[in-house]
């Protein structure tokens, strides 16, 4: 039954893969974004990504005649998956530098740029000079970031890193950093929109450059190519202007819904349902299928850490060594982004997620289910091989099912805390409940409330969670 | 007094022990025949116990030769599975399978191996729930029994798989002083049906009503055995005169 369980598992997981990775007829790109630096690239309220660099991309794609996936995570994440060719192009307001040429091969630009320095809105600082011991947060990975980091020395600031633009901003009109570091563009329509802050030199941008759309170097020369043909033509017939005129002219609640709707948790419940309920759909399937192969996983880790030959036994107590000593968020980048550089094999996001889950929760799991059966008196053991009945039987018919017994709140524990692991897997783009919670945010602003409607989103879950576990826990018993 | 007659069951050739620095089996050889009842005693940690799960393997000597039934269970080769499903074992803490019934305890090992089908396994427990006089808790999970009746149900357990031998690692030990009865009871009937029996105890009572042979276990030696006769009213080893005063007085 054991063996049978395994099988339809490795199944399902192949499954995964392969649903995912299905290629369509007409060119297919996975193509990656940062969808929270809007005007350039957010969601809006209908959970839709829109911006500049959206509108643009749409309007190329439909010129050139291909299709892609728009992929949106942390900014660092987005620009490494193109560098490793696990994503074929990213645009998300990434600047043309000298440095990023050795890496990635840029369209022609497609928005001018600049770095902006930038404080609180009532903030005392007036000069660059003003900043010495002060905090300064930067967004990890960006031209900006460098830029600010170039100043550091100089001027004898402190940093502090953020993954995305609406966290940065939060930090300095809170108050916890004095300055931030930021392209122009970006802040000056945060600002137009209401965000706490100011330009310090709106009319002097440092490093002036341009945003480019980007691919790995020497690779994927015929995307490139479509996108600046399709670029010179919408920008020949006027529909690139009509595209910026779209999202400079209006104001950001044309896209992110009224200010009735964000500024209550009904407004805000209400306006991004469709999102809430998407997110939180992926949270359920990765906490389920992760919980399922998980536990199978780390019983096998376990039984192995209980068997008769001691090579078997030092496999298990490595891998669980191993995959118990490694941060998830570190394991999920590994196999994320660190294997397919190596391998050349892409895996889907999800299915990323799905392994890390199962090696990290499997090692805790394999470790509890290990001394569950340690803890089986041995007497049981010794009066099973007694009778005649070999190892396998024994531990089958006596062991396991005592063992099991044992461990079930352990096993209630590790339900929830895998629940709550699946948050990091945000950080690999995954778009659940926490990374919609990140969107919503950046839509809107609404820090606080939005916050509150997602942790209580998570309460819920694991309240009904440990409901049921009970409930299977009175069962058994 | 028999062992001339009948057939070898059980050969035990210079057997040693150590763990670590702690050798507690020296050169031990002993032959037991086929319907015999052998009754070990002495003092605790003098190896008795030791030697017994050796007869089944749950111990491994370090070297010596360990025959029983006509297997060579010291040889790698031997499947120690087969061998085992005759010889029944009963421990001083009973060691029933927490997660089952009585019946299912009883039914296990003969349905498992393939040895009897489910119907058949189930009359057969029921039969052996009869000797052990404990036909009404079939169907109880077995952390309801009393220490008695826990044992009499693990020897109903080893008694399903028909062995030829029955080793008894101190059965009464952990039992109250009015449950022991009960028990001893069963292995009277048992002896008395002719099974091969290998007992450790402390019960001197029942060793010498019921033993062919005593054997006096010290040191991690056999220092003496015979009859029961002989070992209890005419001991020659002055260690199990020692034993034997302070037991007899305690």
């Amino acid at each position: 039954m054991f063996k049978k369980c395994l099988l339809g598992l490795a199944t399902l997981v192949t499954l995964f893969t392969f649903v995912s990775t299905v290629q369509a007829a007409e060119p297919h790109y996975t193509i990656t974004t940062d969808a929270t630096y809007a005007p350039f690239t957010f969601q809006d309220k209908d959970s839709n990504y829109v911006g500049i660099e959206q509108d643009t991309m749409k309007a190329i794609a439909k010129r050139e005649g291909f299709t892609y996936t728009m992929r949106p995570m942390s900014y660092n994440s987005a620009a490494q998956l193109v560098s490793n060719g696990q994503a074929d192009g990213i645009i998300a307001g990434m600047s043309i530098t000298p440095e990023r040429k050795e890496v990635y091969d840029f369209s022609t630009p497609y928005y001018k740029t600049g770095v902006a320095w930038i404080v609180g809105k009532n903030s005392k600082i007036k000069s660059l000079n003003d900043l010495k011991g002060q905090t300064v947060a930067l967004k990890t990975g960006t031209a900006a970031s460098e830029y600010g980091k170039s100043l550091q020395e100089k001027y004898g600031f402190k940093v502090k890193y953020f993954n995305d633009t609406d966290t940065m901003y939060n930090d300095v009109v809170v108050g916890n950093s004095a300055a931030t570091f930021e392209d122009m563009p970006v802040i000056q329509y945060a600002i137009k929109n209401g965000m706490a802050l100011k330009v310090m030199n709106a009319n002097k941008p440092g490093n002036a450059g341009s945003y480019g759309f980007a691919v790995e170097k020497n690779k994927n020369k015929i995307l490139l190519a479509s996108f600046n043909r399709g670029f010179a033509a919408i920008k020949k017939d006027g529909t690139y202007d009509k595209i910026v005129a779209k999202y400079l002219g209006a104001s950001q609640s044309t896209f992110s819904g009224t200010k009735k709707d964000n500024s209550s948790i009904l407004g805000i419940m209400a306006s991004n349902k469709a999102a809430l309920l998407k997110g939180l759909w992926q949270t359920l399937q990765l906490t389920v299928i992760a919980i399922i192969l998980a536990s199978v996983w780390g019983i096998l880790l376990g039984v192995m850490g209980v068997s008769e030959y001691r090579w078997i036994r030092a496999i298990s107590t490595t891998t669980v060594y191993i995959f118990r000593g490694l941060p998830l968020m570190v394991l999920a980048f590994f196999i994320y982004i660190g294997l397919p550089g190596v391998t050349g094999v892409k895996i889907p996001a999800f299915t990323a997620g799905i392994i890390t889950l199962i090696l990290n929760e499997g090692a805790y799991t394999g470790a509890f289910v290990r001394g569950g059966f340690e803890a089986v008196h041995q007497g049981q053991m010794e009066a099973a091989r007694s009778l005649g009945l070999p190892y396998g039987s024994a531990m089958r018919r006596v062991i396991i099912p005592q063992g099991l017994r044992i461990m079930i709140p352990s096993f209630i524990n590790q339900f929830i805390i895998t629940l709550k692991d699946t948050s990091i897997l945000s950080a690999i783009g995954l778009l659940e409940l926490t990374q919609t919670g990140t969107l919503i945010v950046a839509r809107n602003s609404q820090g606080f409330r939005v916050w509150a409607i997602i942790a209580v989103i998570y309460l819920i879950v694991i309240t009904l969670l440990t409901w049921l576990s009970n409930w299977v826990e009175k069962k058994l018993k | 007094m028999s062992e001339t007659k009948n057939k070898v069951k059980v050969h035990v050739e210079k057997v040693n022990k150590s763990y670590g620095e702690n050798h507690v089996l020296r050169d031990i050889s002993l032959d037991i025949a086929e319907n015999e009842v052998v009754v070990m005693i002495g003092p605790s940690g003098s190896g008795k116990s030791t030697f017994l799960r050796m007869l089944n393997q749950l111990e491994t000597p370090d070297n010596g030769t360990i025959v029983v039934d006509g297997f060579d269970i010291s040889e790698k080769t031997t499947d120690i599975n087969k061998v085992r499903e005759n010889i029944g074992m009963v421990f001083q803490n009973f060691n029933l399978f927490n997660n089952y019934t009585v019946l299912e305890n009883i039914m296990l090992a003969p349905v498992e191996l393939g040895k009897l089908d489910k119907v058949a396994a189930e009359k057969k427990a029921r039969e052996l729930l009869e000797t052990v006089d404990l036909v009404d808790k079939a169907d109880v999970s077995v952390n309801s029994l009393s220490g008695g009746q826990k044992q009499r149900i693990a020897i109903a357990r080893a008694l399903a798989m028909e062995p030829d031998v029955m080793l008894f690692d101190e059965p009464t030990s952990a039992l109250d002083p009015e449950m022991v009865g009960d028990v001893l009871e069963v292995m009277k009937n048992l002896a008395e049906s002719g099974m091969t029996m290998i007992i450790v105890t402390h019960e001197m009572g029942f060793a010498k009503q019921v033993a062919d042979r005593v054997v006096f276990f010290e040191s991690g030696k056999i220092q003496e055995s015979g009859t029961p006769d002989q070992v209890f009213n005419a001991p020659k080893n002055e260690r199990l005169q020692e034993f034997l005063s302070k037991v007899m007085h305690a």
